[in-house]
């Protein structure tokens, strides 16, 4: 077994990782507006389905791509990926501003705790996941391969595939984009702001709905990334996918140190590679069970996640 | 918007004992009469009437009432409370098919099965921040169900065919679709939990779970030995879970683990938030009309779920602290600027 | 301004509700109407399979009402028990308390089918099942004997004919089979791998998976076959997941046979990969699809339907067209209805014979072989 692993150790670190990224792009739409406001923002997971179905539009249907085509090159792909992307992540960046507006900012100002959003945005994702069943017929949608999934090289034994290795570059680029707004903008100045001192920040003259707009923005605008990476990764989408993967990134929030960037980073490549390798050794059906037992591990001893430290005190 | 629950508790205060008991008898009676009700407006199309009155409309209200004990009273966040309703039903399940025992001897067992998991997830858990403690509890509702789904001895993913029903009790028969009988029955664990939680909270636990709901680091200066009644909160919770869990496995006859998934406990965390977390008559409001309303709005056909989602936004923006809630002086105070 | 928007989201919402309300079916007044019953998933998560046995039933009633008009108009009461049990369990007494349906297409889901029963039992409402292949429910072995007697038939194998079925058409010319076996961990997927494990020869097997139906990053299984060095791979599941599941193997490099159950057996399974991905897939199933049969009457269901045929879409039909054919000899009744199912002898879609054995089984319950070529599912004649 061991000498298995091994042998597969490169490759399932792969997998791992490109798992790992889209993990850390959800968990950055809870971990962002759990920094400012402290609360579970439940209907992201379905932000990212809505998502995952901009950039299968895009590519079916903007650009007519069918099973049987021709896989696009050079800059037809570039034009492709990078409209895809942009699509995804407007499309969810603006679905998460309204949700803001329609099923929390009404709570938010009549100071209503934490459980009241969290329910309202339960319902939010009722209707979004049934609305897509509806329009989709209660059937899953393929995204035509556009790009050919070609090995560009290898690793040790492992093949890197050209999918992962874009997943993996423009996560870390969208990464060091957001932590540079976060950490050097006036704005997300302001955003750091709000989330150590609501009070004191709105004293201080900042517009507290606009700063918690952008923060659904920002969050949501990750979320629409992963979304278009995921498509990219496994070409197919559901309107079931987002209750799933949204546990799973709400717990590589939580594993990291949830209301911090830092901590859905670690949470998510951790999370990533745990869930591959565990799969590997103790069987898929227990990779669940192992995550948890980890989870809470960690969380006894290390009681702040990971990497807890609030977003207030990032430093890239 | 007027608040009924000022409104009821204006009345109840004002009421002398005679008037009370009244008042106790005409609700206890509006309840017991409801499965003959079926002719009216209430009947939901498809799906049987006096079925939805027991599942899910009673038992949700049971499992409510068990959950209000965890976040209502002392402000713990447990997302994984159908853990306990599933440890419940497989005990029943696995004992009742197996061992010769029925299912009021085996109510007790399942009831202390829940209790002992409360403790093993409890007492780890509770030493953890509040927030964490939503995720830890969802992780270990998924562990009892993927635990299910992967044993041999539990049927895994066929689950437990054949489980009896209860045998006769002062001389009432349960057949299996004798459904009201059922509903009566669980009207008086309903009545049993409601007394349960009614005396505790006067009490010194009661005052202690309030006092940690408020402020728990106050609490913990003031000496209240926190972490011993979170525990103690979080393990009644689970046995009321546990009792439902038994009596559900011995009215459905079958079990799966397809029957424990995470939306249930949502669905209850849903009731207890939506009726007026705190206020048991609020929960109880709360769970009857959201497991009623999906049989209800059957008649949608294909946008059921839809509307009952769009219901719950509606509801939450219109009465954030549900639809009777807690007194005034009840409410926490306001969240300190970081926990 | 606030409480503006939120009225004017609410009357959107009634609005809605009730235009929702407001459509039902003109019927025609003079023909003698008749009422079945469809039950399984069609809302929430598993919608899709029932959604689309539903659409094989309407479509398979459309054609009736249209060839008998004026004479018998047949309706369909949408029983949704989400492929839960739990929600079976209050659903089914509705139903079996609802004289005026003489018959029901489902439970599309074992489990929910097993919860069902004893009501149906009781009412003695025929049903016939389109996709319920757990073995136990017609199993006079099984504890208790068969579960669903009398009133249960399905037009679909059970998992004990199709497990070894599927292995063999797997295997199929493979000189030296090394067999990974993947199941989706339903109790569809489980049933079909328990009843094929006992018939892998000793040697033949490369290991087992047992791999959630929600997972999408298959990187784990993957390794696990290319380390065991299987050339034969098995998934028992649903098409979506297969799709998924076969094109990161295929994209990993694993030349080998891919095989699946009658569950992956959905036009739509074509579309959720690249032909080049899926070409050479082999399936196994107790019917085949409607293009198979003929394009024209895929041609015709997706026009009268508004979508293409989906999972179980045969067997659906084959399932209405049962009980039509009884309405259509004048059966109004359960009683009349039941006997009148279980003396059924007729052709099903495909124009093999049909009828029900003693326990409610399909009688015969010859499996057939596919292979996916150049984008499409091609029959391939029996298993044997």
């Amino acid at each position: 077994m061991i000498g298995n692993f091994l042998d597969q150790f490169w490759s399932l670190t792969f997998g791992g990782l490109s798992l790992g990224f889209i993990y850390i792009l959800i968990a950055l739409g809870y971990t962002m507006v759990y920094g400012v406001l402290r609360m579970i923002n439940f209907a992201n997971s379905e932000v990212f389905m809505i998502a995952t179905f901009a950039t299968v539009i895009i590519i079916r249907d903007v650009y007519n791509f069918t099973q049987t085509s021709e896989y696009a090159t050079g800059f037809k792909l570039w034009l492709i990926l990078g409209t895809a992307l942009l699509a995804s992540m407007a499309v969810a960046g603006i679905l998460s501003v309204l949700i803001e507006l329609i099923a929390y900012r009404r709570l938010r100002r009549m100071n209503s705790g934490v459980l009241a959003p969290l329910i309202s945005a339960i319902g939010v994702s009722m209707v979004l996941a049934e609305t897509m069943r509806i329009l989709t017929d209660s059937r899953p949608v393929a995204s035509p391969r556009a790009m050919e999934k070609k090995f560009i090289g290898k690793f040790f034994d492992a093949d890197i595939r050209l999918d992962n290795t874009i997943i993996i570059v423009a996560a870390i680029i969208l990464l060091t984009l957001l932590l540079a707004f976060v950490n050097r903008t006036r704005l997300g100045k302001a955003i750091r702001a709000v989330s150590m001192n609501p009070n004191a920040s709105k004293l201080m003259g900042i517009n507290i709905d606009g700063v918690v707009s952008i923060t659904f923005l920002v969050g949501g605008l990750m979320t629409g990334a992963a979304g278009f990476f995921y498509v990219l990764k496994y070409e197919n989408s559901s309107f079931s996918i987002g209750f799933e993967l949204g546990i799973a990134a709400f717990t590589a929030a939580i594993l990291g140190g949830i209301g911090n960037i830092k901590g859905a980073f670690y949470g998510g490549l951790s999370l990533g590679l745990l869930e591959t390798y565990a799969s590997f050794f103790l069987g898929t059906q227990w990779k669940a069970v192992t995550v948890f037992t980890i989870l809470v591990v960690v969380l006894y001893t290390k009681p702040n996640g990971l990497f807890g430290e609030a977003l207030t005190q990032t430093r890239a | 918007m007027i608040n009924l629950r000022d409104k009821g508790a204006e009345i109840w205060e004002k009421a002398n004992r005679p008037q009370r008991v009244a008042i106790a008898i005409g609700w206890i009676a509006l309840a017991v009469s409801l499965p003959f009700l079926g002719g009216t407006i209430l009947n939901t199309p498809i799906a049987d009437y006096q079925s939805v009155l027991v599942y899910p409309i009673a038992m949700f209200v049971l499992m409510a009432i068990g959950l209000n004990i965890v976040i209502g009273k002392s402000g713990l966040l447990d997302l994984g409370y159908v853990a306990f309703f599933a440890i419940g039903a497989y005990t029943m399940g696995l004992l009742g098919t197996r061992t010769g025992l029925n299912t009021w001897e085996i109510l007790p067992i399942g009831i202390a099965m829940a209790m002992f998991s409360g403790i093993i997830l409890g007492v780890p858990a509770l030493k953890l921040r509040g927030d964490y403690l939503a995720i830890i509890t969802l992780g270990f509702g998924e562990i009892v169900r993927i635990v299910a789904l992967n044993l041999g001895a539990l049927g895994r993913s066929g689950g437990i065919i054949g489980i009896p029903t209860p045998p006769p009790i002062f001389g009432v028969e349960y057949a299996f679709d004798s459904h009201r009988v059922y509903y009566w029955t669980l009207l008086v664990i309903i009545l049993l939990a409601i007394w349960m939680v009614r005396r505790l909270s006067v009490r010194r636990a009661g005052r202690a779970w309030e006092s940690i709901r408020q402020d728990e680091d106050a609490a913990e200066l003031m000496g209240v030995p926190t972490f011993k009644y979170k525990v103690w909160a979080f393990v009644l919770g689970a046995s009321v879970g546990g009792a439902a869990g038994v009596f559900y496995a011995s009215k459905t006859l079958f079990i799966a683990p397809d029957n424990f998934t995470l939306q249930i406990s949502i669905l209850i965390l849903a009731c207890v938030v939506f009726g007026g977390m705190g206020n048991i008559w609020g929960v109880i409001a709360g769970a009857v009309i959201l497991g009623y309303l999906p049989d209800r709005i059957r008649f949608l056909s294909d946008a059921r779920l839809l509307v009952f989602g769009l219901v719950l936004v509606i509801m939450m923006n219109l009465r954030p602290d549900g639809l009777l809630p807690r007194k005034k002086r009840e409410k926490a105070l306001p969240n300190k600027e970081n926990p | 301004m606030k409480k503006l928007r939120l009225t004017s989201v609410a009357a959107a919402a009634a609005l809605a509700a009730a235009s929702l309300v407001a459509y039902a079916p003109a019927s025609n007044a003079a023909a003698k109407t008749i009422t079945l019953a469809f039950q399984g998933p069609l809302t929430g998560e598993e919608a899709q399979v029932g959604q689309d046995e539903l659409a094989g039933m309407q479509y398979a009633i459309k054609l009736f009402n249209a060839k008998n008009k004026g004479k018998y108009v047949v309706k369909v009461v949408q029983a949704d028990d989400q492929g839960d049990p739990a929600q079976a369990a209050k659903v089914a007494p509705g139903i079996a308390s609802n004289n005026k349906i003489i018959g029901l297409v489902g439970a599309a889901y074992s489990g929910a089918t097993i919860a069902s029963l004893p009501f149906y039992k009781q009412r003695l409402l025929p049903m016939i099942s389109p996709s319920a292949t757990r073995v136990s429910i017609t199993d006079p072995a099984s504890p208790g004997g068969a579960l669903g007697l009398p009133v249960f038939h399905r037009v679909v194998v059970t998992d004990r004919v199709q497990g070894p079925s599927l292995f063999k058409l797997a295997t199929k010319g493979v000189a030296s089979p090394k067999v990974f076996v993947v199941d989706d961990q339903s109790a569809y997927g489980v049933g079909l791998v328990d009843y094929m494990k006992p018939g892998i020869p000793a040697g033949q097997s490369a290991g087992f998976d047992s791999v959630s139906d929600k997972t999408t990053d298959w990187s784990a299984t993957v390794s696990k076959i290319k380390t065991a060095g299987a050339n034969v791979v098995i998934y028992t599941g649903y098409f979506p997941q297969a799709a998924v599941f076969f094109k990161q193997l295929r994209d990993s490099g694993y030349t080998g046979i891919l095989a699946g159950g009658d569950g992956v057996l959905s036009p739509s399974f074509v579309t959720l990969a690249p032909a080049s991905v899926l070409e050479g897939v082999r399936l196994t199933a107790g019917t085949v699809p409607l293009a198979d049969i003929s394009t024209k009457l895929e041609a015709d269901f997706k026009k009268k339907m508004g979508k293409a045929s989906g999972v179980y879409a045969a067997e659906s039909i084959d399932a209405a067209n049962i009980f039509l054919s009884c309405i259509a000899k004048g059966v109004s009744t359960r009683a009349a209805m039941l006997s009148c199912v279980k003396a059924f002898k007729g052709k099903s879609l495909t124009g093999a014979a049909l009828a029900f054995d003693a326990n409610g089984d399909v009688a015969g319950g010859a499996m057939n072989g596919f292979e996916v070529r150049g984008g499409a599912i091609k029959f391939t004649g029996p298993v044997k």
